[in-house]
């Protein structure tokens, strides 16, 4: 066994504010040279399309509100990978748990229709849809050591293969003719508006509470903490009687049902309806975010917008500089391998 | 048609539908035995299927088009190496960088290719073989895309258990830093490994667009670079049951077809779960395996233990 004697390096409070807006700025800035770079070799103006993507998500009352409706699904998905994040748990399936409270939402619509209760208990079968379908993965990792990290890859398929399941096949709204969909939910089940005569809804602010409220649960309870024990010494933590097992379908189970909970908004508020692919690229997005607040959940809050002003602009680039949709997800990629390569120099930098 | 017939057909459709995963499969077996774990071979085989539908599109030459997908693969592997070897990344967050940019670069630049048939490789003239009942069939599945992958399959398996390379990937796999008191420079290796990896997964995602169904469709990939991911542990890091791993999801996936030409009353979505469900249960029974037997290299079980 080899010991490592090694003097602890003091930190100053000014090398921790250097360090602090580093570990902000060098990514920001790779992420800056990188994409000019990539623009720059299709032969567009990088300053110019930077310009536009700031334009696009900032510059217009549309372009704020269309970068906030964004904002909800990409702020909730971060929100389902970090949960489980804090036990250690690399959950990709977002978007699979999305889809799961999508589709049980809207059984649920189905079922109760327009009575008064039915908001509540889409958001209730929406959230369970979305735990049963992250407890899969959990138990499975629990139970036989399964990477969950490829369970819920391989259980994103499944469940959006079984909304397409759905709509174009039993819910499948035979009035509107081609269009595979379900029918158009009852106006009692929308959330109100937040600016009149857009499609942004008070989903925001739900996200945002449960973002304050997570962060209290897991920085304040003492559930928080027993999280942070087993996290760093599994053994330790149940040597004193916590159970990883138990942190582990909870974590899991708590991200599951934030993810259903995203995908149910954007069925009821966005789309009026279930139909096929409307997860997009939110449960990578998500996954990318709470990466990059380093599982955080409060810092999920403002990155959620950075990406959510990212993919909107997107649709203006498409318009306006005819760039295809997909440029988003090569900014997207860029910029996730900017934050990596920047935090992992920056550790090996700190502790040489 | 009798029984045999039916058998036969069902596996040669598998193995013709296999064969993408399993060079996906030998690249990820060949990475992971270095003791690399790389989710971005979803996004290389991306990449390698456009590139190598662009190519084979272009210049008429399905070989060049195969060529080309590795070459794309092996180039987008790079980005893997450099995050992990060289800034020391997470390498699953990696990995699914490499995922995105993979998915990312092929949409944008594939556009112009939606749409557009192939011919692919053009089936030799077997003459009166061709009518044989039992080997008309074998021979008509034996496309070049096939063969390449049967090839790569018997060449994986001899350079990891008969060459000294392969040897030194082994024991890099195992312990980097013991592989480095024998003079074995670990990171070179495992670079090596990352980039041969990434090409045979290029490979597999060109011959699923250049061979198998012969036109370009965004993300057509649809999860195979993961399942592969996940049927490495089913094979127990083992390049010869790479084969039979692979078929087993070939073999499901094409049985899934087969039923929706049937008729059979049951939609085709559903059938379609039926690939990534199996998958998940072998993986399920192969971690339960893998544990109790300690088949994995050991310096990635550290990767596999510590998500962070």
């Amino acid at each position: 066994m080899n010991i490592l004697l090694r003097k602890r390096r003091e930190l100053s409070e000014r090398f921790r504010w250097f360090e602090g807006t580093l570990s902000v700025a060098a990514p920001a800035l790779v992420f800056l040279l990188a994409s000019s770079a990539f623009f720059a070799l299709l032969g567009r103006d990088p300053l110019a399309l930077i310009g536009q993507i700031l334009n696009g998500a900032f510059g217009s009352t549309y372009g704020i509100v269309e970068t906030l409706v964004k904002t909800i699904p990409i702020l909730l998905c971060a929100l389902a990978t970090a949960v489980p994040a804090r036990l250690g748990l690399l959950s990709v399936g977002a978007s699979g748990q999305f889809y799961a409270g999508a589709w049980l939402g809207t059984g649920m619509v189905l079922v109760v229709g327009g009575s008064h209760l039915a908001m509540p208990a889409m958001f209730l079968a929406a959230c369970a849809g979305g735990a049963i379908w992250a407890l899969v993965p959990g138990f499975l990792r629990a139970q036989w050591e399964v990477n969950e990290t490829l369970a819920t890859l391989l259980l994103n398929y499944v469940a959006s293969l079984l909304v397409d399941w759905a709509v174009y096949g039993p819910w499948r709204d035979t009035s509107n003719l081609g269009w595979p969909a379900t029918i158009s939910f009852p106006e009692s089940v929308r959330l109100p508006v937040l600016v009149p005569g857009s499609r942004l809804h008070a989903g925001l602010l739900l996200a945002i509470l449960l973002a304050v409220g997570l962060h209290i649960l897991l920085s304040r309870s003492r559930w928080g903490l027993e999280l942070r024990v087993l996290r760093s010494n599994r053994k330790l933590g149940e040597g004193v009687g916590m159970s990883w097992k138990a942190g582990a379908a909870a974590t899991m189970a708590i991200g599951g049902a934030v993810a259903g909970l995203a995908g149910i908004l954007e069925t009821s508020c966005i789309h009026g309806r279930l139909q096929s692919g409307i997860a997009l690229n939110y449960g990578l997005t998500g996954f990318l975010v709470a990466w990059m607040s380093g599982q955080h959940m409060l810092r999920i809050v403002p990155i959620s917008l950075v990406m959510g002003a990212l993919l909107s602009s997107g649709d203006a680039l498409q318009l306006f500089a005819q760039l295809p949709e997909a440029t988003a997800v090569v900014l997207q990629a860029i910029l996730f391998c900017s934050v990596l390569a920047t935090g992992g120099l920056l550790r090996r930098w700190r502790s040489p | 048609m009798n029984a045999f017939e039916i058998i036969l057909g069902t596996l040669l459709s598998g193995l013709r539908s296999a064969t993408p995963l399993l060079q996906v499969l030998l690249g990820e077996t060949v990475t992971e035995r270095s003791g690399v774990a790389n989710l971005g071979v979803e996004g290389q085989m991306l990449l390698g299927a456009f590139a190598g539908f662009a190519i084979a599109a272009t210049t008429g030459s399905p070989w060049a088009g195969l060529l080309g997908g590795f070459v794309a693969g092996a180039l987008l592997s790079a980005v893997h190496g450099a995050l992990c070897l060289w800034t020391g990344a997470n390498m699953f967050a990696s990995g699914v960088a490499v995922w995105m940019l993979g998915g990312g670069l092929s949409a944008f630049f594939g556009i112009p290719f939606v749409g557009r048939k192939i011919d692919g490789f053009v089936p030799p003239d077997f003459g009166a073989a061709a009518h044989n009942p039992l080997l008309g069939p074998i021979l008509r599945a034996a496309t070049p895309g096939v063969l390449v992958g049967l090839c790569t399959w018997v060449a994986c398996g001899l350079v990891l258990y008969r060459t000294r390379p392969g040897l030194r990937l082994r024991a890099v796999g195992e312990s980097g830093e013991s592989a480095s008191t024998l003079g074995i420079r670990p990171s070179r290796v495992r670079w090596a490994a990352i980039l041969v990896g990434g090409g045979l997964s290029g490979l597999g995602g060109a011959s699923l667009s250049v061979d198998q169904v012969r036109n370009w469709i965004e993300w057509m990939t649809a999860g195979r670079g993961l399942v592969a991911v996940g049927l490495v542990i089913v094979a127990r890091w083992n390049p010869w049951w790479a084969l039979p791993s692979a078929l087993l999801f070939g073999v499901v996936e094409s049985l899934a077809l087969r039923l929706q030409t049937l008729g059979v009353g049951i939609s085709p979505y559903l059938l379609s779960t039926l690939p990534y469900l199996v998958c998940l249960a072998v993986l399920a029974w192969g971690s339960v395996r893998a544990r109790a037997r300690g088949a994995m290299p050991r310096d990635l079980a550290q990767v596999f233990s510590s998500t962070e």
